[in-house]
């Protein structure tokens, strides 16, 4: 029997593909463009919208900035990916749900000390499927009480 | 007996210690990550590994991404610091100290990244300063700087 949280969700960012843990998510919803209200913003929080979602509206962040990749997919046709947090649900915006995959089909891969600047404050994990490399979303990073610490 | 890798890029030739190449690769793909410096132009997995792919046009200063050339090999050299890959066209050659006119250049601002150059059948390489290149390169000390005909040491 496959346990669900050893299972990761693959989603891309512009050209960049990564993938985060199954367990930490809701649900994925698309067809976000009547649900959301851009004026209930907090840049400071990296909060960029806030979306209906179960009847209550909640705190949309939107990873490409934090991370400066560029994407061409407009804030309405984005997917939303609601994940649980300390503060309650949250949603993160994302250009594309790609798969599942269960976890032992990635390989680890260790980020190399030339490469080690760039990557920190961002991501701390690479993994590998079918020598692709994948960022490991720590959603931490990115909304909670230490996303505005990093 | 000194023998070197002989490279083209997009009309810049170079030149590197055949000890340091460690493979070349030929139309390796190529991937973005966040927040590379922009002296690297991507990254690309060998044995498992990730390797920064170098964007030679820093040092060449001509304001187009070389490392972007789709169609060519990828060599793979070996510095102090780690493996680092370097974009070069479909031409290539090992050739020994001996067949070319060597000369070594210090201390001059354009040559940065460079320990001298290398002519061989009229045709002049740079030989690469790797370790200085990874370092810097790989840490976001390099600037572009437009209209000084080359790359300079921006720290």
């Amino acid at each position: 029997m496959t346990v669900l949280g050893n299972r990761k969700l693959i989603f891309r960012l512009g050209e960049i593909r990564f993938l985060l843990d199954l367990a930490d998510v809701v649900e994925v919803v698309d067809q976000i463009a009547d649900a959301l209200d851009p004026s209930r913003s907090d840049i400071g929080q990296g909060i960029i919208s806030a979306l209906q979602f179960r009847h209550t509206w909640i705190p949309v962040v939107d990873p490409t900035l934090k991370l400066d990749i560029f994407s061409t997919v407009k804030l309405k046709e984005k997917i939303a990916v609601i994940l649980r947090g300390t503060e309650g649900n949250w949603a993160l915006l994302v250009d594309q749900v790609d798969e599942l995959s269960g976890a032992e089909n990635f390989q680890p891969c260790v980020i190399p000390f030339l490469l080690k600047v760039s990557a920190m404050g961002f991501y701390s994990q690479i993994r590998l499927l079918h020598n692709e490399p994948m960022i490991v979303f720590e959603p931490e990073r990115y909304y909670g009480s230490t996303a505005v610490l990093v | 007996m000194s023998r070197f890798g002989l490279f083209w890029i997009e009309g810049f030739g170079f030149a590197v210690a055949l000890e340091q190449i460690k493979k070349i690769l030929q139309n390796s793909k190529t991937y973005k990550l966040p927040h590379l410096p922009g002296a690297v132009s991507a990254v690309l997995i060998e044995a498992g590994q990730l390797v920064p792919l170098l964007d030679l046009s820093q040092l060449v200063g001509t304001g187009t991404q070389l490392g972007q050339v789709a169609q060519g090999y990828q060599v793979l050299v070996e510095s102090e610091y780690g493996t680092v890959a370097l974009p070069a066209d479909l031409t290539g050659k090992i050739v020994t100290e001996q067949k070319g006119e060597l000369s070594v250049i210090v201390g001059e601002e354009e040559d940065f990244g460079t320990i001298g150059k290398l002519i061989y059948r009229n045709e002049e390489y740079n030989i690469l300063d790797i370790n200085i290149l990874a370092i810097e390169m790989t840490q976001g000390f390099w600037q572009s700087q437009p209209g000084t005909g080359g790359a300079r040491r921006h720290q």
